[in-house]
C-alpha cells in the first residue's frame, strides 16, 4: 500500500502525503519497490509486471555521467542505437527500429522524426527521474508507434517544503560544455520545478571532414517547467512546459566546392492535467496536450552562394484524453481513456500542408484472479482519417510461483500508422533522376509525369493505388522467468514479434531517362525473435554487479521464401563467381547484431564518499546495406561492421554535503576507432562539478 | 503417251537425283561439320560512356560489341548488343525513341534468366524479347533489368544471378554474365563507371541452342 500512496503524490496527484525520502536514492538495493506507470498506465510495481520492462533510475544515470538519453539507453540490455539507411539514428529494441518505439515524456507523445527515426540525442537527462522502458507491443494502451515498445521518461518531482535545488557543470572532450540547473519546491498544495540544461560541442571528425560520421558543432537549450497545484482534496492540476531549441553547423566538400550550413530545430511540450478524484476509488483524468517541432537546415556554397539543400521540416499535434480509473476489490482495477489526436505537417517535398486526425478509446482490466495471479487484459480502438482503423488487444499473465520465482506471459498487437512521408512525398533526385511518391498522391502525381511525357511505362496496375494504405501491424509474444533473491536477481524472457505489412518503396513506373518512380506499398513481413537476460548481483554491502544479454534474429519471411525456393544468388567474393544463396549464408536485417551484452560493477568506498563504476557494452557484428545487389544482407556483402565493445568508467567523491566531483572517461577507455564505425570518436574524458543545496 | 512417260521419267530421275544429291549433302554436312567448339571469354573494362545524366538529357554514341569477334566494333551492322551507361540496347527490333541510338539491322533478342552463370546450359525454350518502343529487351532502371542502384553507396551492382541471354544478330547464341560496372571492378571509386566487366560464352553455330 506504501508504494501506492507513494505514486497518488508523483503522479497522480490523489493526496498530498509526503514521499518517503529514501524512495529513488537507493536504487541499487534490489528489494527496492519500484514502481512503473507506462506498462498499464497506472502506477504499478515493478516486480509484479506481467511485462517486460526496465526501469532506469536518477541514481544510474547520474553515477554514468553521460548527459543525454541515448547515452544511458544504449548502456540498457536489449537497446540498441543504430542509423538506418537515411543516415539518422534511433533506437532498436527487440531487434525493432525506432520508427516503431513510441517515446513519451510524462506520458505524453514527442514527435519530430527524422525519416522515422526519433532523435534521442534532444533529450537532456538532467531533471529525469526514471525511464521506463516497456518492450513488446503496447499499442493496446498507446495507440501507433509502440508496436515494438515504449519509451517514457519520466521528470522528477519537487521532495521537499524547502527550496532546493542543483546546479552543475560538465566540461569534456571536443569542449564539450554541459550545464544543468534544477530549482524546485514542494509547499504541500503548491509543486513547482524548474530546469534548464544547456549542450554545446565543437563537434568531432573521425576522417576527414568530409566524412559523414564527422559530428558538427553545436549548442542547444532545454528549459523545462512543470507547477501543480491541489485545488482542493478532489482536484490537482499540473502545468508542464518544455522548450528545447537546438543549432548545429554543418560543412562539407562536394565536387571540390565548399558548402557549409545550418541547422535548427526546436520543439515545444504544452501539457495541462487535472486529476479529479470523484470518490476513494474512482479518479478522473482530464489531459490537454501540444507539441510542436521545427527543423530548418540550409546548406550554401561558400563560394557561389548556391543553394545546395533548403528544407524545411513542421509538425504539430494536439490532443484531448480523458482517463478513468476504478479500483477494485483486492489490488484490481479497471481503467480506459478515450481521445482525439490531430496532428499536422508541413515539409519540403509535400505539396500541402497535411493533416491527420484520430478518434481512440482504451480500456483495461488489472486482475488479481488469486493472491499469486494477475491477469492484464486490455484493447484500444483507434479511429483514423487516412487508414483502416485498428484494433490492439492484448492480454498478461503473471504468476507467482513461490517467495522468489514467478513467470510472465503475454501477447499484444501492436500497430504503426503510415508516416506522412509515405503517403505525401513528392520528391525527384535531382542527380540520379528518380522518383518518390507518397502513396496518397502517386496517382495523380503520376498522371502529372505521363502528361509531361516522363514516363515510359506504368509497371503496376492502376488499382493497386486505390485503396488506402494499411497501418503496419504486428503480434508480439513475451514469456519470462525471474528468480528474485534477497542478494541477487535474474530476468529472462523469450520474444518474438510478427510484423505483417511493413511498408515498403516500390518501383510503379519507369521514366524515360531509365530511372523509376517509388512508391510505397504494404508488402514486406518480418520476425524479430530471441532472448533477454538481466541480472543483478549484490556481492557486498559495498560492490554490486549487474549485466545482460540480448540475442536476436531478425529476418525478412519474403526473403527466407525466395532462398528457399532457389530465387536469390550471391557472388563469391575473390571469385566473383555466382553462387545460390542459402538460408544459412542469409544473415538477416540490416543493423541488428545477434549479440547485445553489457556487464556493469559498481563500488562504493564508505569512507572516503567515493563510488566508482566501469560500464561495458558490447554489439556483435552486423550490416549496413546489402552490397551485391540481391537486396538482402548476406554472408558475401562486405558491409559488415565489427563487433566492438565500448568501456565507461566514472567514479563521483563528495567534496562535501553540497558538492560532489565527478570525472569520467566515456564511449571508449582504450581509444578505440574503426573507420567503418559510426559514432565512436574515440575517447572521451570528462569533469563534472555539482552543487546542491 | 511416250513423251509424256518420258518426261515423267525424267523428271522422275531429277527428282531422284536431287534427293540423292540433297542426302548426299546432310551427310556431308553431318560428317564435315564438327560444330566450332564454343567461345567461352571474359571482357574487362568495356568502356560505355554516355553524355548528360545527372538531371540533363542522356546522350552519346553507344559501344557495340560483336559476339563473333569477341570485341568492341564501330560496324553499322556487324554488331549484337551495344551498351551506353546502364542502358544495353540489341541489333533487334526497333526504334526505342532513345537519343543517338544505333540503327537495328539484324535481328538480335534478348532475355533475363535467373541462376548461377553455369547452369544456363542452353537457349532452347527462351522466349526471347526485341528492343520496341518505349522499351529495351533489356529492361532499364535499378532492380528492373541487370542491376541494382545502392542509394547508400551510390554504386550499381549487377545483380547476382541474371543471366542474359542473347540470340546474335544473326541467329546464333549467347550467354552474358556481367560482374561489374566499374574500372578494374572497383566500385568503391564510382568516377570508375561505366565500365563493363563481363563473362560471356557464345555458340558460334547459327542455330545451336547449346551454351555450354
Amino acid at each position: 500500500m506504501k508504494f501506492k500512496n507513494v505514486f497518488s503524490v508523483v503522479f497522480l496527484f490523489i493526496s498530498a502525503k509526503i514521499l518517503p525520502q529514501n524512495i529513488s536514492s537507493d536504487s541499487l538495493g534490489l528489494n527496492l519497490k519500484e514502481v512503473i506507470i507506462s506498462a498499464t498506465r497506472t502506477p504499478r510495481e515493478l516486480s509484479s509486471l506481467p511485462l517486460p520492462v526496465t526501469l532506469v533510475d536518477q541514481e544510474i544515470i547520474s553515477s554514468s555521467g553521460v548527459v543525454r538519453l541515448d547515452e544511458i539507453l544504449i548502456e540498457q540490455t536489449g537497446v540498441n542505437i543504430v542509423a538506418d539507411e537515411s543516415g539518422f539514428e534511433g533506437i532498436q529494441m527487440q531487434g525493432i527500429s525506432s520508427d516503431y518505439i513510441l517515446i513519451l515524456i510524462d506520458g505524453v507523445p514527442l514527435i519530430g522524426r527524422k525519416a522515422g527515426n526519433f532523435d534521442l540525442s534532444r533529450m537532456a537527462i538532467g531533471n529525469i527521474k526514471q525511464i521506463e522502458i516497456v518492450k513488446g507491443p503496447s499499442s493496446s494502451l498507446f495507440g501507433s508507434e509502440a508496436l515494438g515498445g515504449v519509451i517514457n521518461i519520466i521528470t522528477e518531482e519537487p521532495k521537499t517544503k524547502k527550496l532546493n535545488g542543483n546546479f552543475s557543470y560538465r566540461f569534456g572532450s571536443f569542449n564539450q560544455q554541459d550545464i544543468n540547473t534544477n530549482i524546485k519546491q514542494n509547499s504541500g498544495k503548491f509543486k513547482f520545478n524548474f530546469f534548464f540544461n544547456r549542450l554545446s560541442s565543437d563537434g568531432y571528425q573521425v576522417d576527414s571532414e568530409s566524412d559523414p560520421r564527422t559530428f558538427y558543432p553545436f549548442k542547444n537549450y532545454t528549459l523545462h517547467g512543470k507547477i501543480s497545484n491541489d485545488f482542493s482534496k478532489k482536484l490537482t492540476g499540473l502545468f508542464s512546459f518544455r522548450f528545447y531549441d537546438n543549432e548545429q553547423l554543418s560543412m562539407l566538400i562536394l565536387n571540390e566546392e565548399d558548402f557549409e550550413g545550418e541547422t535548427q530545430e526546436n520543439d515545444m511540450n504544452i501539457h495541462l492535467k487535472f486529476d479529479q478524484n470523484v470518490s476513494k476509488k474512482f479518479n478522473i483524468d482530464y489531459e490537454l496536450y501540444f507539441t510542436s517541432y521545427n527543423a530548418d537546415e540550409l546548406i550554401q556554397s561558400l563560394l557561389t552562394e548556391n543553394i545546395l539543400n533548403d528544407n524545411f521540416f513542421n509538425q504539430k499535434l494536439l490532443r484531448p484524453e480523458i482517463r478513468g480509473n476504478l479500483k477494485l476489490k483486492s489490488k484490481s482495477n479497471f481503467s480506459g481513456g478515450i481521445g482525439y489526436q490531430y496532428e499536422e505537417l508541413s515539409r519540403t517535398f509535400f505539396d500541402d500542408n497535411i493533416n491527420f486526425s484520430s478518434q481512440y478509446f482504451f480500456i483495461q482490466g488489472d486482475f488479481y484472479l488469486a493472491d499469486k495471479l494477475n491477469l492484464i487484459a486490455g484493447s484500444r480502438f483507434d479511429n483514423h482519417s487516412e487508414y483502416k482503423s485498428q484494433l490492439s488487444p492484448k492480454l498478461a499473465f503473471y504468476y507467482k510461483a513461490n517467495k522468489s520465482l514467478a513467470l510472465k506471459a503475454s501477447v499484444g498487437f501492436g500497430f504503426k500508422s503510415p508516416a506522412f512521408r509515405q503517403l505525401y512525398f513528392n520528391f525527384t533526385n535531382s542527380s540520379v533522376g528518380y522518383t518518390v511518391l507518397g502513396y496518397n498522391v502517386a496517382l495523380d502525381k503520376l498522371d502529372e509525369l505521363i502528361y509531361q511525357n516522363q514516363i515510359q511505362d506504368v509497371v503496376i496496375p492502376r488499382n493497386e493505388l486505390i485503396n488506402s494504405l494499411d497501418a503496419e501491424s504486428s503480434i508480439g509474444y513475451n514469456l519470462g522467468i525471474s528468480i528474485d533473491e534477497p542478494k541477487w536477481k535474474l530476468d529472462l524472457n523469450f520474444f518474438r514479434n510478427d510484423i505483417k505489412n511493413l511498408i515498403d518503396t516500390r518501383i510503379i513506373a519507369r521514366k524515360n531517362n531509365g530511372q523509376n518512380v517509388f512508391s510505397y506499398v504494404n508488402f514486406d513481413q518480418i520476425f524479430t525473435t530471441g532472448l533477454e537476460l538481466n541480472f543483478n548481483h549484490r556481492i557486498t554491502e559495498k560492490l554490486n554487479i549487474n549485466g545482460g544479454y540480448q540475442l536476436l534474429y531478425a529476418f525478412d519471411k519474403v526473403k527466407i521464401q525466395q532462398i528457399n525456393s532457389g530465387e536469390i544468388y550471391a557472388r563469391e567474393t575473390t571469385s566473383n563467381k555466382t553462387v545460390e544463396l542459402s538460408n544459412k549464408d542469409y544473415f538477416g536485417l540490416v543493423n541488428r547484431s545477434r549479440h547485445l551484452g553489457n556487464l556493469k560493477f559498481f563500488y562504493s568506498f564508505t569512507k572516503s564518499k567515493l563510488k566508482v563504476n566501469l560500464r561495458f557494452i558490447y554489439r556483435s557484428k552486423y550490416a549496413e546495406f546489402d552490397t551485391n545487389g540481391n537486396g538482402l544482407v548476406d554472408s558475401y556483402d562486405t558491409s559488415f561492421i565489427n563487433g566492438y565493445l565500448t568501456t565507461n568508467i566514472s567514479a563521483i567523491k563528495d567534496l562535501s554535503k553540497k558538492i560532489d566531483f565527478q570525472l569520467g572517461l566515456s564511449n571508449n577507455l582504450i581509444d578505440y576507432t574503426d573507420a567503418n564505425t559510426p559514432k565512436i570518436p574515440g575517447a572521451l574524458g570528462f569533469l563534472k562539478l555539482t552543487y546542491k543545496t | 503417251m511416250k513423251t509424256i512417260n518420258k518426261i515423267l521419267n525424267i523428271s522422275f530421275t531429277i527428282l531422284l537425283l536431287s534427293f540423292i544429291s540433297c542426302s548426299n549433302d546432310e551427310e556431308e554436312e553431318q560428317e564435315m561439320v564438327v560444330l566450332e567448339p564454343l567461345k567461352s571469354e571474359q571482357i574487362t573494362n568495356f568502356a560505355a560512356p554516355q553524355t548528360g545524366g545527372m538531371g540533363e538529357p542522356i546522350g552519346g554514341e553507344f559501344s557495340k560489341f560483336d559476339f563473333e569477334n569477341g570485341a568492341k566494333t564501330s560496324s553499322e551492322t556487324d554488331w549484337d548488343i551495344a551498351f551506353r551507361g546502364t542502358t544495353i540496347c540489341i541489333n533487334g527490333g526497333v526504334s526505342t525513341g532513345t537519343a543517338d541510338e544505333p540503327t537495328r539491322n539484324g535481328n538480335a533478342g534478348a532475355v533475363i534468366v535467373s541462376g548461377t552463370f553455369d547452369s544456363v546450359i542452353t537457349a532452347e525454350g527462351l522466349t526471347f524479347l526485341q528492343d520496341a518502343e518505349g522499351s529495351f529487351a533489356i529492361p532499364t532502371g535499378s532492380d528492373n533489368g541487370w542491376y541494382n542502384y545502392n542509394r547508400q553507396t551510390f554504386t550499381i551492382s549487377p545483380i547476382p544471378g541474371k543471366v542474359l541471354v542473347f540470340r546474335t544478330r544473326d541467329g546464333r547464341y549467347a550467354k552474358v554474365e556481367i560482374l561489374s560496372y566499374y574500372l578494374d571492378q572497383d566500385s568503391s571509386n564510382t568516377r570508375g563507371g561505366r565500365h563493363y566487366t563481363f563473362n560471356y560464352v557464345f555458340n558460334p553455330n547459327e542455330g545451336e541452342t547449346s551454351l555450354q
